[in-house]
């Protein structure tokens, strides 16, 4: 190699200096020209073409991101930060479960935010398959939701393993089970109303009646992991009125229990084996918050319930988002690594070189944010898959996340989509603006803003503002829906794309017109 | 000292950028608090005397986004020099670098304070006329906004006070990092990611622990003028909270320009 160059350089001298990287044979042809001024046969580079495909810009933009390690070092405290956020995050709401629990007025709920068990429930055993008809004759309640009906239900404790018939004041018959489905429903059907309940095996299916007699079929669930002998019987429930008022310069949220009150008669439990009636009791736990129940005559009772069953949409504490909320230092982070990634290159005119090699702007913003959105989302799907793996496990209950979850799947991988976009938005803005502290300063803003002007807006205000503004891409963290939820997962994530998608646009017409 | 503050007065006025952020400032102001009191009336409230709310609070909400503007000022004072080396030549002319730092603290103060001061007048103003259209009258209970009134008045100049104290803290975080992007990340991510991880404590008590010690939310206490006793920190305490970010990030920035190479 030593022994190449001079001599190279000494040619190129010979031939007057232009060019130093030139070939003898190439410089020799064109003194010749020089010297005899006859037909120009135009310089053809030895070299292969010097453009490269657009993997090789990837390769180059990639080098150009990991070879400064400062920019490494600040992707990967990103990570670090993200996941560190999320265990303090998980240990402070643990204490705030455990204090909830104590309030009487959740004794009707699990200790948890996220499922509700309550209303009253009258039952006996039900031994093996058989079923259960009964008519709601009656059933008052405030509540569009209050619930009248049959369950059968694996046992007494909170969170278990249910299928409850029940007709509704406002919508109708239907079939629900576990805390997040309903196996079917009849819109039209009204109080009173004849229901009947089977189980066979693990079936479990509900029909309803106007008479009696002609039964229509509203649905079947299966029901694994429920016990050979299931508990059988009465249930009423009636939704937490929910108030959100105003005060303080904030929202107020109340909720207070309601209650309903429904009269069944023909109450009748055919066990299949034909075993004897059992003797009815009150669920245990719902006594406490106020149930009851009244024997009316041999087959009727009239039962008072308080609480509901399922989910609980309006206040359910989102712990996955909860746990996924640091990825905003993550974003942070993100976005200044993004305005650097183009705004050093500008500032140290090494843009000047990256055109020169591929003069095409719309290949090397391509490039760069493919790189650059590929390497945030990366960091921001690891940062929360760890963050729900070490701080998971640290909740209570059924407010504890899992990755096998959909929706918390969706929320993980969902904020690497997040952070890959602001990095593509950061990007598109810099090369906008070129000027480092408007490019932070415009992308930050709109991103960190409005979540903080939220809290002392009225819900409306609030909501449109999360709908408009690119932190409407947060939506895609949320697993539960909230009375609070301005905008759907997918649909927030597409308005941060939306944003993205115009100021890369705007970025790449710029891009072409101006100069570097 | 005179000298250098001519200097810094001259470098803060020739570039363009101080021409779009001191007018941003005020427009940031005054459009987002208008914004906030359109979207607030009494209705909202179970009556219109038990909203509770703190119409001056409201009126000044807009600083929140105008303090960004603020921020970016008083950054780019300082590494906007370091990344032109136009710094070089500024310590070649004055080779006392703690007087430099005051300068230019000296100049961004003032022009932060007549940004500001306009800001919050202006904020005022539309309050006056905005808050009466969405029911906050003296007959539900919420008198016209006046600075006469005491509270009013301590939170007017209380925010003039936060916004100069903000320029200073990102001054002295702008002379200890020197770069713009990384300075400004740290003074935005100071501002606003603290009260949005406050937010996330399940934990009432460390919600307050957060709330009384990070910049913006103990600083913003000063805007207060109604239920004062519900506050995590009281009104000029918060401030002293806020200057006591400024005090160190200065204070550190003039130790490091002093023994460090420029």
């Amino acid at each position: 190699m030593s022994g190449e160059r001079p001599g190279a350089g000494a040619g190129a001298g010979a031939d007057g200096g232009a060019a130093p990287v030139v070939s003898a044979g190439a410089g020799a042809d064109r003194g010749a020209d020089a010297a005899t001024g006859a037909g120009v046969v135009p310089y053809r580079s030895n070299f292969a073409d010097g453009t490269p495909g657009f993997g090789g810009l990837l390769r180059a933009e990639w080098t150009k991101f990991r070879s400064v390690p400062r920019w490494v070092l600040t992707l990967l405290a990103a990570v670090v930060l993200t996941v560190l956020i999320a265990l303090i995050t998980a240990n402070g709401s643990e204490r705030a479960v455990a204090g909830g629990g104590e309030d009487p007025a959740d004794s009707g709920a699990s200790a948890d935010f996220r499922i509700r068990d309550g209303g009253h429930f009258l039952y006996q055993p039900l031994p093996g398959d058989g079923e259960l008809v009964a008519r709601v004759t009656e059933l008052t309640g405030t509540q569009d939701w209050a619930k009248a009906g049959l369950m059968i239900r694996a046992g007494d404790e909170a969170g278990g393993t249910y299928a409850a018939l029940v007709a509704t004041p406002g919508h109708g018959v239907r079939l629900q089970t576990g805390f997040t489905q309903v196996a079917g429903e009849r819109a039209e059907a009204a109080v009173p109303r004849w229901l009947r309940l089977t189980r066979e095996g693990r079936t479990v299916t509900g029909y309803e009646s106007a008479d009696g007699e002609n039964w229509s079929r509203v649905g079947s669930v299966d029901l694994t992991g429920l016990p050979a002998t299931a508990q059988a019987g009465l249930f009423v429930a009636s939704p937490d009125e929910v108030h959100v008022d105003r005060q303080f310069g904030g929202e107020s949220i109340s909720q207070e229990p309601t209650e309903a009150e429904a009269t069944f008669d023909g109450v009748t439990l055919r066990p299949e084996s034909g075993a004897a009636a059992g003797e009815w009791q009150d669920r245990a736990r719902s006594l406490a918050a106020g149930g009851s129940a009244t024997r009316l005559g041999p087959d009727a009772f009239t039962l008072r319930g308080a609480g509901d069953i399922g989910l609980d949409p309006g206040f359910a504490d989102d712990s996955a988002r909860n746990l996924l909320e640091g990825a905003l230092a993550g974003l942070v982070a993100v976005v200044a690594l993004a305005v650097l990634f183009l705004g050093s290159e500008y500032r140290r005119g090494m843009i000047r070189l990256t055109f020169a090699a591929t003069p095409g702007r719309g290949r090397v913003l391509a490039a760069k944010a493919t790189v650059l959105g590929a390497v945030a989302g990366a960091a921001g799907a690891v940062a929360a898959a760890a963050a729900v793996l070490l701080a998971g496990p640290m909740l209570d209950g059924a407010g504890r996340v899992s990755l096998t979850e959909g929706p918390v799947l969706r929320a993980v991988l969902g904020t690497g989509l997040l952070l890959g976009l602001v990095a593509v938005l950061a990007l598109g803005v810099t090369a906008l603006v070129r000027h480092s502290a408007a490019a932070i300063a415009l992308v930050l803003l709109p991103l960190l803003v409005p979540r903080l002007l939220a809290g002392g807006l009225p819900l409306n205000a609030a909501e449109w503002l999360q709908r408009l503004t690119p932190a409407a891409g947060f939506a895609i963290q949320q697993t539960v829906r909230r009375y609070d939820t301005a905008i759907g997962p997918w649909a927030g994530l597409a308005v941060l794309a939306g944003y993205t998608a115009v100021v890369l646009a705007a970025a790449y017409a710029r891009m072409r017109r101006r100069d570097a | 000292m005179r000298r250098a503050l001519r200097a810094e007065w001259t470098k803060l006025w020739t570039v363009p950028s101080t021409g779009w952020l001191l007018p941003a400032v005020v427009l940031l102001t005054v459009g987002a608090g208008a914004a906030a009191m359109a979207a607030v009336d009494v209705s909202q409230c179970p009556s219109p005397a038990e909203c509770f709310e703190d119409t001056t609070r409201l009126s000044l909400d807009g600083v929140r986004l105008g303090q960004a503007a603020v921020a970016v000022l008083a950054v780019l004072v300082i590494t906007g020099e370091y990344g032109t080396g136009l710094m070089g030549l500024t310590l070649a002319a004055f080779p006392r670098r703690v007087p430099v730092l005051l300068a230019k603290a000296g100049v961004l103060a003032a022009a932060v304070a007549v940004a500001g001061t306009v800001a919050v007048l202006g904020s005022l103003a539309a309050g006056r006329g905005i808050l009466p259209a969405g029911g906050f009258t003296a007959a539900n209970g919420y008198p016209g906004l006046s600075l006469a009134d005491g509270p009013t008045l301590r939170a007017a100049v209380g925010t003039v006070l936060y916004l100069v104290l903000v320029a200073l803290l990102a001054l002295g975080v702008g002379a200890v990092v020197r770069d713009t992007a990384a300075a400004l990340t740290l003074v935005l991510s100071l501002l606003y990611l603290a009260p949005v991880l406050a937010s996330l404590m399940g934990d009432q008590r460390w919600r307050e622990r957060i709330e009384e010690f990070s910049p913006m939310p103990a600083g913003l206490a000063i805007q207060s003028t109604r239920g004062l006793d519900r506050l995590p920190i009281a009104p000029w305490p918060g401030l002293g909270v806020l200057l006591a970010y400024s005090a160190a990030a200065l204070l550190l920035g003039t130790l490091l320009l002093a023994r460090r190479d420029a």
